[in-house]
């Protein structure tokens, strides 16, 4: 099952549970222009499921970017991948709070948590608050986050090619994004380029 | 009338002057070599020309076809016909060769006052540029430079070379750790974009590559200034007996 929610256009949900389905992806866009808080809690209650859920925010207009996402793995053998991307710029600011639970006796659990953002310029701010809670053994947890510019060597390449700079950071966003952006049909792709 | 005209060039790196005044001229249509040993500032030359950040013009100036090039942005570089075949080609994930060139190729000729390719029109130059240099079509759809191995990437950056047309090819070292085919594809590329109003640069170590793409002139660069110039028997002497036999 592939869900896929746009802030200010549909309604996210704060909580789910994965047990039905063997695979469940979920894609949060947070479009450029709108603020927002979400709180988003999912619990995986049956060995063998799957979650994988991505999200993708643009805060490049001095938006403000809340995240609350919890995921219990309430059982073992089950999995769940996280990936956020986001870009911030004009005063722009993102909190990413991100909890795994991995309850007690939910041995083989896959948790993995990645959280990574572009300023493109020194008012706007990213934070990421990694928590993991962790009460079995035989787990398998990671987090990461990384808060960078844009990179000046690619800026340089496509530049020497004769793309203007303006052109270019835009390709280096979408290239950033990419990994999550390519989970949306062309259409929403393409409303959320043209507000970029 | 020269295409390029270096003029006593100083440019630091970091603060540390690694340039120290380099003359060289390029006459319209013609091949270059440049060659020196590690460090001699080879790279730092084609990035100074190409406006790469982070190098400082301290003295001197820099001349295509006349104008300025220092005061010019990459990007104006790019459509006044400079190219530079990157020593160490750069990866760009999630952007594939064939949008990468297609920004490229409407940017150089909006530039030019020359209208937008049709997307057929596009396509045709597209394979036909990738045929040249054996590039397999699905290339095309492939991510710039990921996962590609070093003799695809330099491949890769012929093809742009050949996408691009310029007017005065700067070759970073293109040749180093190419096996023989991939080394053909270089040559063959240089060598098809020769001609009364394509000039190169060509960057190197190594004789093989200008065996393949003969020069009209040699330059040897030592520590950041020109030590010698002359024909292929230079090529041969630092061949023969290494870079200390040139002062």
């Amino acid at each position: 099952m592939n869900r896929i929610y746009i802030a200010g256009i549909d309604e996210i949900p704060q909580r789910c549970t994965l047990e039905d389905n063997d695979l469940l992806q979920i894609t949060i866009v947070c479009p450029p222009g709108y603020s927002s808080d979400i709180n988003f809690a999912i619990d995986l209650l049956r060995p063998g499921v799957q979650l994988d859920l991505a999200g993708l925010y643009f805060c490049t207009r001095g938006e403000r970017q809340n995240f609350n996402i919890t995921v219990r793995h309430m059982v073992g053998g089950a999995t769940s991948h996280q990936l956020f991307k986001g870009i911030l710029g004009q005063g722009g600011s993102a909190v990413f709070d991100g909890l795994i639970h991995v309850a007690p006796g939910a041995g083989q659990t896959v948790a993995t948590q990645q959280n990574h953002s572009i300023l493109l310029d020194s008012a706007s701010s990213s934070e990421t608050h990694p928590q993991l809670e962790i009460y079995a053994d035989d787990v398998e947890c990671s987090h990461g986050a990384t808060v960078g510019a844009l990179n000046e060597d690619e800026l340089f390449y496509l530049r020497s090619r004769g793309i203007p700079e303006d052109e270019a950071r835009r390709m280096q966003i979408l290239s950033f994004l990419s990994p999550v952006l390519n989970r949306l049909p062309e259409d929403k792709q393409k409303f959320l380029l043209d507000r970029l | 009338m020269n295409i390029l005209e270096i003029n006593n060039l100083h440019a630091s790196v970091e603060g540390k002057e690694i340039l120290r005044g380099v003359s060289l001229t390029v006459p319209e249509g013609e091949v270059h070599a440049l060659m020196g040993p590690n460090g001699a500032g080879k790279s730092t030359l084609s990035a100074v020309l190409t406006g790469r950040p982070g190098y400082t013009v301290t003295e001197g100036s820099v001349l295509y076809r006349g104008q300025d090039l220092l005061a010019l942005k990459p990007e104006e570089r790019s459509w006044a016909g400079l190219f530079l075949s990157f020593q160490y080609p750069i990866e760009i994930p999630g952007v594939s060769i064939s949008a990468f060139m297609k920004a490229a190729v409407d940017a150089r000729r909006k530039a030019a006052g020359k209208a937008t390719l049709s997307a057929a029109e596009y396509l045709r130059l597209l394979n036909e540029k990738m045929a040249f240099v054996g590039m397999k079509p699905e290339f095309a759809k492939r991510e710039v430079n990921v996962g590609f191995s070093g003799g695809e990437k330099k491949r890769c950056e012929i093809f742009q070379m050949a996408m691009l047309d310029p007017a005065l090819s700067i070759l970073d070292e293109t040749d180093s750790g190419l096996d023989v085919d991939a080394l053909k594809t270089v040559a063959d590329g240089v060598n098809a974009l020769r001609g009364p109003q394509k000039s190169a640069l060509v960057i190197t170590h190594y004789k093989r590559l200008l065996e393949m793409v003969v020069p009209d002139r040699v330059h040897v660069l030592k520590a950041g200034s020109i030590v010698a110039e002359g024909g292929f028997e230079l090529v041969e002497q630092i061949e023969n007996e290494g870079y200390d036999s040139i002062r």
